[in-house]
């Protein structure tokens, strides 16, 4: 079929699989991988362009801390501490148990992430 | 050979590996821009987390080979992580009647019986009354996290994540294999090797691996040459349970915790990296070392996106869409092939 047209080529194979009742002819395939691999670059584009991750801090039931973007492998920048009645804060922790803390000095971000606060009874 | 042919074998040459061509433009991206993104340390971070995810994709290839699917995967990784983590810890909030850590070979046993359980109802359902894996997975799914939920409810726990685990559990995971120019391999590379090894010589050298390709072709034709149908789709979803087993215990103690959200959509990732490696949906078609490759290339352009600081929410889309293009490039491939 060398130098033959797509159009006239005998009917191409039929998939199966997942794919058997899919009904598309290579040159629509081509026209979708091209759009999409496009739609991809735009994607990947975009969000190098609005890089950062977002770094959130919840205190449960303390005074509300602004919320950071930080880059990758940067430090958090030291937040004024929360307060909250009746409890004293003692430092950030990844989860809201307070089991895992974060040390402000040392952890660099490398993934958006929620901090929250721990609290010591007074 | 005319221009036109030409033209036409470069077109396919490109589309054909149309993934490949913007994974490798992203990577070169990248190690401009973060040049510390191709340096020993980050080599070593992405062939690790390329080894703890490929146990979970080697299981759920050979579902993918039956032209089926199984996203109960995520959900049952979560669920024995939860069981490691509850057992092999040094406070007991799940059994607080429980004194001290249960030997990590029982624990093993235990969560690859729990994968492989789950693996036998979806396997049974989808073999006996033919129903799509993806209706039967989705159940499964949604059953297993209830019962993670209420497992993580038991004793005092009350729901919250499991952490503290027992160092021999955590040493025997994330400990040291060897060192690299001062950058430490953890053990779990050499247990993922071990069973990507293992799983190699199921699909290519048994005689179950080679019934599974047939059912996955044609299970008529498959049933007609003497191929036990049926033991083969519970076996094949059996062995994907067992790897989602053995991804659970390692998560855990890679994680250094568990919740009801480890695993979550880790199906997704595993889905994604058959279909790059060239595990066909059309089914039958597959091989261990599409796998390991599809697994890597993908923790390469998201380690490479994370080192960019491109937020999660966006990385879903890009994931999202890499699905779409390797669905498209695998129709296309067996299309065009003669």
């Amino acid at each position: 079929m060398a130098g033959q047209d797509k159009k006239n080529t005998p009917p191409q194979r039929q998939l199966r699989g997942l794919y058997s009742k899919v009904n598309i002819s290579v040159r629509s395939l081509n026209i979708i991988i091209v759009v999409l691999a496009a739609a991809l670059v735009v994607c990947m584009a975009a969000g190098v362009s609005n890089a950062g991750f977002s770094v959130r801090f919840d205190t449960v039931g303390g005074t509300t801390v602004e919320s950071q973007k930080r880059m990758y492998g940067e430090l958090i920048e030291a937040p004024d501490p929360p307060a909250r009645e009746g409890y004293v804060f003692d430092g950030w922790y990844l989860d809201q148990n307070a089991t895992r803390p974060w040390d402000l000095e040392k952890d660099v971000v490398t993934e958006s992430v929620t901090l929250y606060a721990g609290w010591r009874a007074q | 050979m005319t221009e036109k042919d030409k033209l036409k074998k470069v077109g396919d040459i490109l589309l054909n590996n149309a993934m490949y061509i913007i994974i490798a433009a992203a990577v070169v991206y990248i190690a401009i821009m973060r040049p510390a993104f191709i340096k020993l340390p980050s080599i070593v971070n992405i062939l690790s987390l390329t080894a703890a995810k490929l146990p979970i994709a080697l299981g759920i290839g050979g579902c993918i080979v039956l032209t089926g699917t199984d996203i109960s995967a995520g959900r049952v990784v979560g669920l024995t992580a939860c069981i490691s983590a509850s057992l092999l810890t040094t406070v007991f909030k799940v059994f607080p009647d429980m004194a001290s850590a249960a030997p990590l070979p029982l624990v093993l046993l235990l969560v690859i019986g729990v994968g492989a359980l789950v693996g036998f109802i979806n396997g049974f359902s989808v073999a006996k009354f033919k129903l799509h894996p993806f209706i039967v997975t989705l159940s499964t799914q949604l059953i297993v996290y209830g019962i993670i939920l209420m497992y993580l409810m038991r004793g005092v726990n009350n729901g919250q994540t499991l952490s503290g685990l027992s160092e021999n559990y955590r040493s025997f995971i994330t400990g040291t294999l060897f060192t690299i120019g001062g950058v430490a391999v953890p053990k779990y590379v050499l247990y993922s090797l071990i069973l990507t090894i293992i799983m190699w010589v199921i699909w290519n050298k048994t005689t179950f691996g080679k019934n599974m390709f047939a059912v996955g072709s044609n299970e008529e034709a498959a049933n007609v040459s003497g191929v036990n149908v049926m033991r083969t789709i519970i076996m094949v979803f059996m062995l994907a349970g067992m790897m989602y087993g053995i991804t659970g215990f390692l998560d855990g103690a890679r994680i250094a915790s568990a919740n009801a959200n480890t695993g979550l959509n880790y199906e997704c990732d595993a889905i994604a990296a058959c279909v790059i490696g060239g595990v066909s949906f059309v089914g039958g078609i597959g091989r261990i070392s599409g796998i390991v490759v599809g697994v890597l290339l993908l923790q390469i352009i998201f380690t490479g996106l994370n080192f960019l600081s491109v937020d999660a929410n966006m990385l879903y889309i890009i994931k999202g869409l890499i699905i779409l293009i390797a669905c498209a490039i695998d129709m296309r491939k067996y299309l065009v092939r003669k």
